[in-house]
Order: structure tokens, then sequence, then C-alpha cells
């Protein structure tokens, strides 16, 4: 014990203002950890042997320490995660736990008996992820917590972001880890207190920037990776080895070790960037870093810079695809790889979103438990233009001579077409969506509505408000209403009132409301305007006749109706059968609205929202109304579809 | 030289059983109709008077998907399913009337009057039925034999990868070159149903393979050469079909009606394929 006080001492500096990896701490660093840790591929057990400690920010003295023990979620069919349903082992020896063998604090007190694991979410007594360890002496403000813990964590099969697969294995949420200590006036918070949720089928994490030292001693045939960087390697004999890694200022520490991985490496500016993946998957490495250098430079540019000079990802085996299209900062995994033709990016559209998870919620580490609109939202609103803007607008997901799909409209579409899309508003905690509805509200309608709103702001007003939530929140913790505030100075100092106040009227309805957007053009009439005759008084009046038909009046109505009861400002394009146009501006407040027009031409179509700002509105085929149904590409679909079937039918027949 | 004289006189054959041609071309294109009538109109009642429907200008726009909803899904599913009946009974319908340009060929050098083209449609169809389907069968255990067994052994080698490269565009080359051997039996089958007037398809084939024997360089080369043709031919079809988009009305007009003889030609190769066969096997 006297030399692991000794050891605390001695790494203190070196923990705390050590710097290898960046110049200056990115982050606060308010907790760290350094492990040795063994892996045993035939058990799939890692054993480990982990100093931790967390500073204590706050002004209050803090009597408690509360740990996320993840891999418990796997330990049970009756824990939180398994419960929701989306899990079940693969025989007797696919459950997953981690056990604390032993904890010491820096006086060397056995706190063992101090540990108890409590359910703050949902009161589950069989839930084991979240463990509370009662201090013998409460933390003072400034003073950090040291525990030495030995643990060791089996790994769950089958793979659900953490587990492995035959000699695969992804190794995640493998020790126990401090939740968030936040103080008051964080995220909104009122008062000081532990953050630390459950581990729930449909919600990902929240935790500390923090430096993490590692080692992992393994047989010597695995090829390994991890969200650190590769600092050596050694043999230790007997077919073992020992790799090094230290990470800083990221807010997990993941692994991977296969002796199936290839390996394969590229640079964009000052960032080594490391590709593994089996044999068949590095085949389409060029397409994968092609991918990740797009999405490096695209946020880059519009967010803020990548900080880290190392990233690695995986794109895991078959058997390990369980492991797929997750996030750990510097690591991040994405899947698909050589599965797909080359006219579907699905796996770079993978690589792409799980990369931006770097920035949201990597950078940020927002609350993905109880905001995860501010993560997956935010991160797949960025994918989407990454991938519509490198692969092309209109057909950045799929592209062929019959059929095309923007990366944007997949994701509207799941939410436009989905039947629940009323069901909640968009701020809910991850685990309290109803009726399945979490994927579609956090990802899909929480990206629509950034895009409606890029499309009210601008595009270049809405990177800068990401440059700016960028710079004021970067490794700090936002909150939704953290974000909100800076799109209304952004906003403000680049439009002053043309939106109102503010845009909380915007955020009102789409974040803390469930209306719907739906804007329709009900139909446009165009009357000749007759020339004032009839009977007046006993006299009869004919005025201002009119001997030529190009003097003919008419007057259009374009007749328009919100029937949703989300409220934005819409323009409306109206054409002229002379060929002119005119653009008009409604605020969508009223139920209704009718737009007139006398002249010698008749309105002969109206288009709400011409230029598809508003991605929110659920139906944008009654957007529009033209007069001439005879529209060409129905015609033309139906004679290709002649042509095909006569093809076919030939060619079927011998 | 004998080749270039059959594939000459299957021309000529086939030219004057133009009638015939047309005959085929008009019903088809009439059962055609019938379904692709009907989903016009689905897709009109769908978008209404929406502009929407210029999203479908550049291909399906997989987009709308979400704003049309379940009509959308209705639709595609009618259109699947009609395609599907289309295909059964185009296979039928084509079978039918090869009944016919046989018997002109075999019989007639293409001159067969229409009412006797008609009878022998009739006559023939059961027999060609038949031969067609063990035609279907025999190129389906050859695809299984040539593709089918080295790509499942070299997926189960690279496990469960999908197999690539050099040896199977080999594999493909020779699947090609083997298949101008069972429509040559297929088409000499069906000629001697035709001149004989059996309705033995068994027996038929059996001629088939004995007309394939007796004469293997002039059969494989006639069909193999008209089928080089024929696969240029659908090439061209299928880029024009995708690349292009006509605008307007006239212009859409015009792609019907270039298809419409693209398609006639395509009937008039399949036509000079059968005459040349019976020619070659004569």
């Amino acid at each position: 014990m006297k030399r692991f006080v000794i050891a605390v001492c001695l790494s203190l500096p070196l923990a705390l203002a050590g710097q290898v990896i960046v110049n200056t701490p990115l982050s606060a660093r308010l907790t760290g950890y350094d492990i040795d840790a063994v892996l045993e591929p035939e058990t799939h057990i890692v054993s480990g042997d982990m100093t931790a400690w967390w500073v204590n920010s706050s002004s209050i003295p803090v009597g408690d320490a509360m740990m996320h023990m993840y891999l418990n979620a796997f330990s049970s069919n009756k824990s939180t995660f398994a419960r929701g349903g989306r899990w079940s082992p693969a025989g007797d020896d696919g459950w997953g736990w981690v056990r604390i063998e032993s904890m010491v604090d820096a006086k060397g007190r056995d706190l063992t008996d101090s540990m108890r694991y409590v359910s703050p979410d949902d009161g589950n007594e069989y839930d084991r992820s979240v463990l509370q360890i009662v201090l013998p002496e409460p933390v003072q403000p400034g003073d950090t917590l040291w525990l030495q813990i030995s643990f060791k964590s089996k790994l769950p099969s089958p793979i659900v972001r953490t587990g492995y697969a035959d000699d695969f294995h992804f190794v995640a949420q493998w020790f126990p880890k401090f939740g968030v200590y936040e103080t008051a006036g964080t995220r909104n918070r009122e008062s000081d207190g532990w953050n630390c949720h459950q581990f729930h089928p449909n919600s990902e994490f929240y935790s500390n920037h923090s430096v993490y030292n590692v080692t992992v001693i393994l047989p010597e045939e695995f090829v390994t990776g991890s969200g650190g960087m590769f600092m050596e390697e050694m043999n230790l004999g007997e077919g073992m080895k020992k790799v090094v890694w230290r990470a800083e200022d990221i807010v997990d520490f993941a692994w991977t070790a296969w002796p199936g991985y290839q390996v394969m490496t590229r640079k964009w500016r000052d960032v080594d960037i490391t590709f593994l993946a089996s044999e068949k998957g590095i085949r389409n490495a060029d397409q994968q870093f092609e991918a990740v250098i797009y999405a490096l430079e695209y946020l880059d540019d519009r967010v803020g810079p990548y900080p880290w000079p190392h990233l690695t990802f995986v794109d895991p085996p078959m058997s390990g695809q369980g492991a797929g299209g997750m996030e750990y900062t510097t690591l991040f995994t994405t899947s698909g790889g050589g599965l797909f033709p080359s006219f579907i990016r699905l796996p770079e559209m993978v690589t792409i979103h799980e990369f931006g998870h770097a920035y949201f919620m990597g950078i940020m580490a927002n609350n993905e438990f109880e905001e995860p609109w501010l993560d997956e939202g935010i991160n797949s609103y960025w994918e989407q233009r990454i991938v519509d803007d490198s692969y092309g607008d209109g057909y950045g997901l799929v592209r062929l001579p019959f059929i095309k799909m923007s990366d944007a409209d997949q994701g509207r579409m799941n939410y436009v077409a989905s039947p629940s899309r009323t069901i909640s508003t968009n701020d809910l905690p991850s685990w309290m969506y109803p009726h399945g509805t979490y994927s579609m509200m956090s990802y899909s309608k929480a990206a629509t509505w950034l895009h409606t709103l890029e499309g009210i702001i601008t595009t270049e007003t809405m990177d800068n408000v990401f440059r700016e939530y960028y710079r004021r929140w970067a490794f700090r913790h936002p909150s939704g209403r953290d974000f909100i505030t800076v799109v209304n100075d952004v906003v403000r100092s680049e439009h002053g009132n043309r939106f109102g106040e503010d845009m909380n009227w915007f955020f009102d309805q789409v974040l803390y409301g469930h209306e719907v957007c739906d804007y329709i053009v009900s139909g446009i009439t165009s009357n000749k305007i007759r020339s004032y005759s009839g009977v007046v008084d006993g006299d009869s009046v004919t005025y201002a006749k009119r001997d030529r038909k190009s003097d003919t009046l008419y007057l259009s109505r374009v007749s328009l109706e919100r029937p949703g009861g989300l409220i934005l400002p819409v323009e409306v394009l109206i054409g002229f059968d002379d060929g002119s146009e005119i653009l008009e501006t409604w605020d969508g407040k009223a139920a209704w609205k009718d737009f007139e027009y006398t002249g010698t031409s008749k309105a002969v179509w109206a288009r709400i929202d011409p230029d598809d700002k508003i991605d929110l509105d659920v139906n944008r085929v009654n957007n529009s109304w033209s007069s001439d149904q005879k529209f060409p590409a129905a015609r033309r679909m139906a004679k290709k579809f002649i042509f095909l079937m006569q093809v076919m039918i030939s060619l079927i027949t011998i | 030289m004998a080749l270039v004289r059959v594939l000459k006189k299957g021309a000529a054959d086939a030219a004057l059983s133009y009638k015939q041609l047309l005959v085929i071309w008009v019903v088809s294109l009439i059962m055609i109709l019938f379904v692709s009538f009907p989903l016009r109109v689905m897709l009109n009642a769908v978008f209404g008077n929406s502009m929407a429907v210029m999203r479908l200008t550049d291909g399906f726009d997989a987009g709308l998907l979400g704003d049309v909803g379940k009509p959308f899904l209705y639709l595609l599913s009618a259109a699947g399913t009609g395609g599907l009946l289309l295909l059964l009974a185009g296979f039928l319908l084509y079978t039918f009337f090869a009944g016919g340009l046989f018997a002109s060929y075999a019989t007639a050098w293409g001159g067969l009057k229409m009412t006797a083209f008609i009878k022998e449609s009739a006559r023939n169809f059961l027999p060609f039925l038949k031969i067609n389907l063990l035609t279907l069968l025999i190129i389906a255990g050859y695809t299984f034999v040539v593709l089918g067994i080295p790509a499942a052994a070299r997926m189960a080698l690279s496990k469960g990868s999908m197999p690539e490269g050099g040896s199977m565009a080999f594999l493909y080359f020779i699947w090609i070159l083997g298949l101008p051997l069972w429509l040559f039996v297929a088409d000499a089958s069906r000629r001697w149903i035709a001149a004989t007037g059996s309705d033995r398809a068994f027996r038929a084939m059996g001629a088939g393979f004995r007309a394939l024997k007796e004469r293997f360089w002039l059969s494989y080369g006639t069909v193999l050469l008209i089928l080089i043709f024929n696969a240029i031919f659908i090439f061209l079809s299928f880029w024009y079909l995708t690349s292009s988009v006509p605008e307007k009305g006239g212009m859409i007009f015009l792609f019907f009606i270039l298809s419409q003889i693209m398609v006639f030609i395509r009937l008039f190769m399949k036509a000079w394929r059968y005459a040349s066969v019976c020619e070659a096997a004569r």
C-alpha cells in the first residue's frame, strides 16, 4: 500500500500537467485513469489494475463517488439493458460482467464494503450498472480522490458495442469509470451532484474528458488498436506482448484486438489516421479514408479544429458487426465496408457519422443520456451535409440511373413517414422515448429541424453558430439551452431582429413541442374581370369595354393553408402564364392565406418553399399546385415502363 | 460461306414474315398497356396537381417516399405485381406466337398466311411450352455448374466473401460461349415440331441435339453471331432507356415511337434467329 501512495504522489504532477499528445490541456481533466490490463482471449476476460482519480472542482465537500459498471448490463436478463429486449447471451459463456476485486483509497483504506449498486433512472433492483461508493471522508473542494482498483471484466457475446466473437475482441465500457460530478449551473443544474446514469438499450454515454495511460498484455498474434496514441509495444517472450497507449482529453477509452486485422495508415495534415479491417474490409480502405478526410476537412473548416494528432477507425469483421457504428472520440467503428456496390454510400455514411461524433459529443461531451438530440441529432445533421456535399447533392446516398436518394432525404424520410412523429417532444431523455421512437426523434427529427433552421437563418449563419458553439463549449459539457443561447446570439448579431427577438419561438416548437409542419397550396383560380355593366339606379351602365384579347384582365387567387400546428415563415413562388414569377413571403401564422393578383396574365402554378428550405414540412407533395396536370415525368415514366417490359419479355423468352 | 448463306436466308425469311411480327408487336403492346395505363392513372392520382412529380424527372427520387407515404408503396406494389404478371403473360404469348413463326419458316419460308399462322401457333403451343421450360431448366443447370459451383467453392474458401476477380470473368465468358448451344437445340427442336407436326417435346429435343451434332459449327456459329448482334442491340436499348430524359410532350412521343421501333427490331432479330436455325437445320 505504501508503494501505491508513493506512486500516486509521483504520478500526480505527471498526470495533471503531463503533456504527451497535445501541447496544452484541452479540458479541465477532472478524471484520469492509469490501467494495466491483461487480456485472456480464451476466457475473454480482461484483468486490470487501475489507478483512477477524480478532482472535486465544486465548492462543497463530496462524500461519495459514482462509477459506471457498464459491463454488468450484460450480467443478467433482468438488467435495465437486457430488459429492453435487445440482448441475450450466446450460451452460458455469453454473459458479460465487471467485478471489483479490491478498492482502496490513497490512504490505503479498503472501500469494498462501502460499495453498493444504485439505479437512479428506473429503480431496477437487479441492475448493476451504476456503483456508489460512500467515502470514509468527504473529498474537499479542490482535493483529489485517488482510488486503486483491481477488477476483472468478462466481455459479452454477442457484441452490442462491446464484447467478443471468436477471437475478435472489442473492449469498450470495460473498466469502472467515474460518472460526471456536475456543479450547480452546469447544464442548467440547480445543485451540485453526480450525474451517473444506468446502461440503457437506447442510450449512449456521458463522461468527463480524461487522461488515460493504458497498458495491455496479450498474445503477440493479436493486432490491436485503440483510442489512445500508440506509445510502444514490447515483446514479453512466451508468445506475449505488451502494448502501451496514452490518451488525453477524451471521454472514453476503448480498444480492440484481433489476429485477423489488416492495418493501413494515412496522414491528414498533422493527424495520423489508422484503419483496421479484415482482409476483405481493407480493400475498401481508399473509400473509407476518403470519407474520413472529407469529414475532417468539412468539420475542421465549419466547426473547429480536430485537436488530436491521432485517429483510429475500425471496420469489424462480419462476426463482430455488433461493434460497428460506434464512437469513442479518437477511435470509432464503421461497418459494411466492401458489402455494398459503389452506388450505395452506406459504409461511407456510417464512417462520416461515427467520425462526426468526435465533435458531437467527443469534444462537446454533452449528456447523451438526457439530451440525445444534442449529439445524435446534430451529428446526423452534419453527416448529411458532408455526405451530400461530398458525394453529390440529391444523390449522396444512392445514385443509379433509375433511382437516387440524398442522405438528408433519407434522414427526413424517417421522420416524416413515421406514424409516431407527434408522440412526444424532442427533448426527452433517451430512455424515455415511447414506442421505439428514440432513433426517429433523436437522430432524424432533430437533424430535420436543424436543416430547417439552416434554411431559415442561412447556411453561412448556421456555420457561424457551430463555430461559436465550438468556441464557447468545446470540452465543457454544454446543454441544449446552451446551444440555443449560441443560436440566439449569433442570429441576433448577423440578422438583427429579422426573425424576432430571438429564435426561441423556433425551438419551442421543434424541440419542446410536438406539432408537425405542413403547408398546402389548396388551389389556384383565375377569373376574367368583367367590365362594369348592369342596371344601376335604373340606368344601364357599361364601362371600359375591351376589344382586344390582350386587354383582358384576370383576377388570380392562390389559396394556401396550414393544416399543421407548427408555424414557420415560408416563401411562396407563384408563376404566371406569361412566364413571369413572383416570390411572396408568408409568416405562416394564420390557418390560411390568399394571394390575389390582377393583371393580363393568369397565375398557373404556385410552390410553397420553392428552395426546399423547410425540411420539417411533412408533405412536400401538397406544397405545390399547377393548372397543367400533364406533367411530362408521369408520361415519360409510363412510356419507359412499357419499353422496359417489352425488352424484358423479349429477354426471358427463348 | 454456308454461315453467310444461312444468315442471309434467315434474314430474308424473317423479313417476309413482317405481318406476323407486327401482330406480335401489337398484341404484346396492348397487353402491356392494360397494366401501364392504370399505373399512370394511379401516378397522377397520387400526385394530383402537385409539381412534386417533377422530382421524377431525373430518375426516381426516393426522398419522395416519405412525403407520399403509403399511396406510393401501393403504386410500387402494383407496378411490381403488374410487371411480374406481364412477364408471365409475355412469356406465354411469345411461346404461342413462336409456334406460328417456326411453322412459317420451316414450311413456308416466312410466307405463311395470317390464319395459318394463328392456327399453327395454337397447334404448337403446348409442345413449344414444354421445350421452352425444358430449355430454361437446362440453362439453369448449366449456369449452376459453370457459375454456381465455382462461386460457392470460392466463397467457402474465402470465408464468406463474394467471389471476384479474373477467374470469375473467365467463367462468365465460358458461360456466354455455351449459351448458343442450348438456344440452337431449343430452336432446332421447335423447328422439328413445326416441320413434322408432332407434339412430342422430348423427341423434338432429341432431334435438336442431333441437328446440333450433325452440323455443329454451322449451328453454333449461326446462333452465336445472331446472339452477339442481339446483345449489342439490347445494350443499346437499355442505354437508350436509362439515358433518354425527354422533357416535353412531343419529345416523349418521339421517345415512344423510337422505343417501339427498337422493340420491333428486337422482334425481327429474334425471328432472324428462328429462321436462320430453320435454314441451318434443314
